[in-house]
């Protein structure tokens, strides 16, 4: 009974922060639109304006979701509250970005802060477990890397959006990774952070997929790249979590080495061309950045639908692999 | 479709096999390096080294990025 009435709780956390982050998304799409921040939906023939910041109806779901589950769970409470601040400083810096645009160095630089209440209440744990290696003891640079991961995770997640749909669907995929990571670990606070976040991005994929009716913004992929490297953290999911990361970190990796410096979009050359009937093609220009979009695209033109369809296999598989790297903790002694 | 794919599953594969190599090399080859200095030197050494390591498994990564790339645009 005792058991039943637990899940009954936690099931609760996942449906407050669908409904809420649903219905915001709703209401901040009418509000964008009626201010006038819409972005042109730049793979599409005819460039229709979307309504932008959709995002910020995920940060209302997730802080109502938190505060719901701080009041069922109060043992779970400075988990929550440092998981959430980390989402809101990163979404604060995203939303500036969104309406001044800021300098392509100076955003990765002001993410390290979102890390500071992971930090200052000290929600981690620096006795990591690799597998293979088994338990560290990385009291002194686990803290410092900390920072790095933040902004590593919500940089990643702001460059991983060339399509209708892959960022917020990538990252669902990703986090319903962690969910089953954190029950079969028996990480308790992990299992409430990653439902929540599960279910927020569920209702932004409903209104983000294609044909979008709303772009998440950076005040969104921020957000949502900080909320995923603070649930790694708190739930000791860091390995497991890089793993099923790994598109995000590659097409990270692959743009940034290819360009060779930090960059914004707006200042390289376009990876991705339209062609006359709507498909998507890879550009051959030698200055674009690699990235994974491109890389998907090198073997011949697709339809927008049809590339975000390899988005999400390759983002499965990714899981896949990061259940395998599970096991491989689970095992290791 | 599948060759879209396979081309992405064999570098991820690579890399999260790396990753483990790796993970194995520093904590099975590395860490218990018996060198011949003081033990502030003898860490920082093995610092270096699986510094190194890593260093050595980006510049793989991105060379076998860009020829799978190049390659798949020239087929493509």
């Amino acid at each position: 009974m005792q058991g039943g009435y637990e899940i009954l709780k936690c099931l609760i956390v996942p449906i407050v922060s669908f409904s809420v982050s649903f219905f915001g998304i709703r209401g901040v799409m009418r509000k964008t639109r009626s201010l006038g921040i819409v972005g042109a939906d730049v793979h599409k023939k005819d460039k229709p304006l979307i309504p932008e910041m959709g995002g910020i109806g995920v940060l209302m779901g997730l802080s109502v979701s938190v505060v719901t589950a701080s009041a069922l769970f109060p043992d779970r409470t400075l988990d929550l509250v440092s998981f959430l601040t980390t989402a809101l400083i990163a979404g604060l810096i995203g939303a500036y970005d969104d309406l001044r645009t800021l300098n392509p160095k100076v955003k990765p630089f002001l993410t390290l802060f979102a890390s500071l209440p992971i930090l200052v209440l000290h929600t981690y744990d620096p006795r990591m477990v690799l597998p293979i290696v088994g338990r560290t003891r990385l009291t002194i640079i686990y803290p410092l890397m900390i920072p790095i991961a933040i902004a590593v995770t919500s940089n990643a997640v702001n460059m991983m959006d060339p399509f209708n749909g892959t960022m917020s669907g990538t990252c669902s995929i990703m986090s319903f990774v962690l969910l089953i990571s954190a029950v079969l670990l028996s990480r308790n606070e992990a299992v409430l952070i990653s439902s929540a976040l599960l279910a927020a991005l569920l209702a932004l994929y409903f209104f983000n997929r294609y044909p979008a009716k709303t772009f998440s913004g950076d005040v969104g992929t921020l957000s949502i790249g900080a909320a995923l490297g603070a649930l790694a953290i708190m739930g000791r999911l860091e390995i497991i979590a890089a793993v099923a990361f790994m598109p995000q970190i590659m097409n990270a990796f692959y743009g940034l080495s290819s360009i060779g410096r930090l960059y914004e979009r707006r200042d390289v050359s376009r990876p991705i061309r339209i062609l006359h009937d709507g498909r998507v093609a890879a550009s051959d220009d030698e200055k674009a950045p690699i990235t994974l979009a491109r890389m998907i695209l090198a073997r011949g033109p697709l339809t927008e639908r049809g590339a975000v369809r390899i988005f999400f296999i390759l983002s499965g598989i990714s899981g896949v692999l990061a259940l395998v790297t599970m096991y491989l903790l689970m095992v290791t002694p | 479709m599948i060759r879209r794919v396979a081309d992405f599953v064999l570098i991820l594969i690579f890399v999260w096999s790396c990753m483990l190599l790796g993970l194995w090399v520093i904590d099975a080859l590395i860490v218990p390096l018996n060198l011949p200095f003081s033990a502030l030197m003898s860490n920082v050494a093995k610092a270096v080294f699986s510094v190194l390591l890593v260093l050595f498994w980006f510049w793989l990564w991105r060379k076998i990025v860009r020829r799978v790339f190049w390659s798949a645009l020239k087929r493509g």
